[in-house]
């Protein structure tokens, strides 16, 4: 056998074609919504990023899976876990491969991206009435007037303060509006020397995209336009709200290395930050790490203009290429419901995105989870645009800019609002 | 050619067809979601003229220009050290290859204790000799250096054994020679030692410069190409502008531009090498 130079160059361009055939092949441009009419039945796979862990995967597959199984027992689930910080990888290469699973678990802002490319299938809305949703908590599963999304967890971006450096220093009342928190933040930072030990306020602890949201949309600011078409963020709201975090590190009271990394006790825990920006989970954290704080530690929501709790969660949402339909629309309405929803909530510490499980045992024996689901009216959501998965990632570093001092605030967000442009202009 | 079948299909199947399928992918706007459309050269100049991708080369180079030659120079000190009759060498040897052969991840988790700034060790350390603490991956000005630290750490274990290799292969009639005529060992070194490891040189250098040319997983897990993209490298951005923001035509041709500054510093190192890597 002997290998041309003609051979050679006629087995790579076939391979090269078939490679790209391939990708083309797999991609559902064009597909209409997978028909969920027809039997219930076939075999389905789940990419999950919920109930992680062996108990996740015991919860699971030994009791939800199983309720799943007696009402439809000609379905069979596999299930993929995975963790939110890989998604995002496992659906680009289930997509490129051809294997998107039939039901994926998709993060708050990933719904117009991928209704946008006919990649996830439109629900009825009847599913959107059959228990009760806070309306702000089902706006993140719509895209172009339709539902595409059953929300499962919620995750909100709260501020937790310390009630005993409050009281050491004689305040009463948490901040009202931005003003308010500097002084605060200034009156309960500590110094010993020239080194602050303990920071007024942590900011910094969270993702900084989450955060300066947080606060843009506390400050009255918009992301995007209704129609996700065009950047509203750079208004001077949203200059204001990164302003804040400069103004607050000059001030002495914030610190970009004062951080904790996830899992460590935070900084609110080790007792060098005083107020900061934390997750619902903290309670879980508390009630693991450090039971003695819990009642030493309340919660507000915060804004300048506009009180603002950024809620970010987990949805389940159907895929617009799967081969049993009817099948995965019956697995994305199981695991919307109140079962699936209140176990995956307990075992991550999160807010149940269904209202009406707020007199549950679980949200009553939470603090935080209650608190975040009280003021669910005050929520709101970042993505609102097809081309969110491309801005989201350019945010923290191009927000950090300015945060370490190498352009301003409102370089960095004039920066940011030429690469969201950009970006929204290649859709 | 029969012979070679095997070995070719594997390389075709594996290597040629997806790094054809890049470069024609990289003239598109696949996105894994909807089908390619054909944007000629766009991602090229989109990738050339980002700021972010820019500073990712940069930095690369940067990461590149110092833990390569430093970990050589290191390495081949070790490995001068370790070929000699060192008490419990085979100790020491495994002691600098063990860094090699741990996952990154396990690496990266202690360098992050490491340099935590509150309660990391080299914190404490520079504390007790009375220098003040740093925060070391969280400064633009630290970052980098941290990063590259961990990075020169990592890789001496296998150049180190690459070149206690080809210390172990010198003919030692050269050494004994040399020594009739008088030479130092510093002489010795520089006349005979030197010239003799420079095929194993060769070998270290292009390897050791396409792999920090591939630098990722310590980015990944030890700063997130933060703050503010001074750590970020191209492996990372091909892997965001791919796996995060699903612009795989995009990521394709940042991929096509790394093959090219590999293939390029290759081909002027073998150029200074002599154009051989082989002969002695």
């Amino acid at each position: 056998m002997e290998f041309s130079r003609r051979s050679f160059l006629t087995a790579m361009g076939l391979g090269t074609a078939a490679a790209v055939a391939g990708c083309a092949t797999t991609s559902p441009s064009g597909s209409s919504a997978a028909d969920p009419t027809g039997p219930v039945e076939g075999d389905i796979t789940f990419l999950c990023a919920l109930f992680e862990g062996a108990t996740g995967k015991d919860t699971l597959e030994g009791k939800l899976l199983k309720q799943f199984n007696e009402k439809y027992p000609d379905v069979n689930v596999t299930v993929d876990y995975t963790d939110y910080g890989s998604l995002n990888e496992k659906i680009t290469t289930g997509l490129a491969s051809g294997l998107m699973p039939d039901v994926v678990t998709l993060g708050v802002g990933w719904i117009p991206p991928f209704a946008f490319k006919n990649a996830i299938a439109p629900l009825p809305e009847s599913l959107a009435t059959r228990y009760t949703y806070e309306e702000r908590v089902l706006e993140p599963s719509r895209f172009d007037g339709k539902l595409y999304a059953l929300p499962m967890v919620l995750d909100t971006r709260i501020v937790a303060y310390r009630k005993d450096f409050f009281e050491e220093a004689g305040i009463k009342d948490t901040p009202k509006n931005w003003d308010e928190l500097r002084e605060i933040a200034k009156q309960l930072t500590v110094k010993e020397g020239d080194k602050v030990t303990r920071v007024g306020f942590d900011p910094f602890s969270i993702d900084l995209r989450q955060c300066w949201e947080t606060f843009l949309f506390g400050n009255s600011g918009e992301l995007f336009s209704a129609d996700g078409r065009e950047v509203l963020f750079d208004s001077p709201e949203g200059v204001a709200s990164l302003q804040l975090f400069l103004d607050m590190m000059a001030d002495g009271s914030a610190d970009f290395a004062l951080t904790t990394e996830a899992g460590q006790p935070t900084t609110l825990q080790q007792g060098t930050s005083a107020i900061m920006m934390t997750n619902n989970s903290l309670y879980v954290q508390l009630e693991q790490q450090s039971p003695e704080l819990i009642d030493k530690i309340g919660t507000f929501v915060l804004g300048n203009t506009d009180p603002a709790m950024l809620q970010g969660g987990t949805m389940v949402s159907q895929s617009a290429t799967s081969k049993n339909p009817a099948a995965a629309r019956a697995l994305v309405e199981f695991l919307g419901s109140p079962d699936p929803v209140l176990v995956a909530s307990e075992q991550r510490g999160s807010v149940p995105a269904i209202s009406d499980l707020k007199d549950s045992e679980y949200v009553q024996g939470n603090p935080m989870v209650a608190f975040a689901l009280e003021n669910l009216g005050k929520a709101r959501s970042e993505g609102g645009t097809p081309a969110w998965m491309e801005i989201r990632e350019k945010i923290k570093p191009t927000l950090e800019t300015a945060i370490v001092g190498q352009q301003t605030a409102q370089q960095a967000i004039d920066q940011l609002a030429g690469i969201a442009n950009d970006a929204i202009a290649r859709l | 050619m029969l012979m070679v079948a095997p070995a070719f299909l594997h390389a075709l199947i594996w290597i040629g067809i997806p790094v054809i399928a890049a470069f024609v992918l990289s003239f598109t706007n696949y996105d894994v979601l909807t089908q390619p459309r054909f944007t000629g050269i766009q991602n090229y100049v989109d990738a050339l003229t980002d700021p972010v991708f820019r500073r990712g080369m940069v930095n690369t180079l940067v990461y590149a220009f110092f833990t390569v030659p430093v970990a050589m120079g290191i390495a081949l000190l070790i490995a001068l050290m370790l070929d000699t009759q060192l008490r419990a060498r085979a100790l020491f040897r495994t002691a600098v290859f063990i860094p090699q052969v741990t996952a990154t991840i396990a690496v990266a988790l202690v360098w992050l204790w490491i340099y935590d700034p509150r309660n990391g060790l080299l914190n404490a350390v520079l504390g007790f000799f009375g220098i003040p603490a740093q925060n070391w991956l969280s400064s633009t000005t630290w970052a980098m250096p941290s990063v590259i630290v961990v990075g020169i750490w990592q890789g001496i274990g296998l150049k180190m054994l690459i070149y206690l290799a080809a210390l172990q292969s010198l003919p030692k009639d050269v050494y004994e020679a040399a020594s009739v005529d008088g030479a130092s060992k510093t002489r010795q070194f520089f006349s005979i030692t030197l010239p003799l490891l420079k095929p194993a040189t060769f070998f270290v250098f292009v390897t050791s410069v396409i792999s920090a040319f591939q630098a990722f997983d310590l980015i990944y897990i030890l700063t997130d190409g933060g703050p503010a993209n001074t750590t970020t490298m191209m492996t990372y951005e091909i892997y965001k502008s791919a796996f995060r923001e699903f612009r795989v035509g995009y990521a394709c041709a940042q991929s096509i531009i790394l093959f090219v500054f590999l293939l390029l510093l290759t081909l002027a190192n073998r150029r200074l090498n002599g154009g051989d890597s082989g002969r002695h």
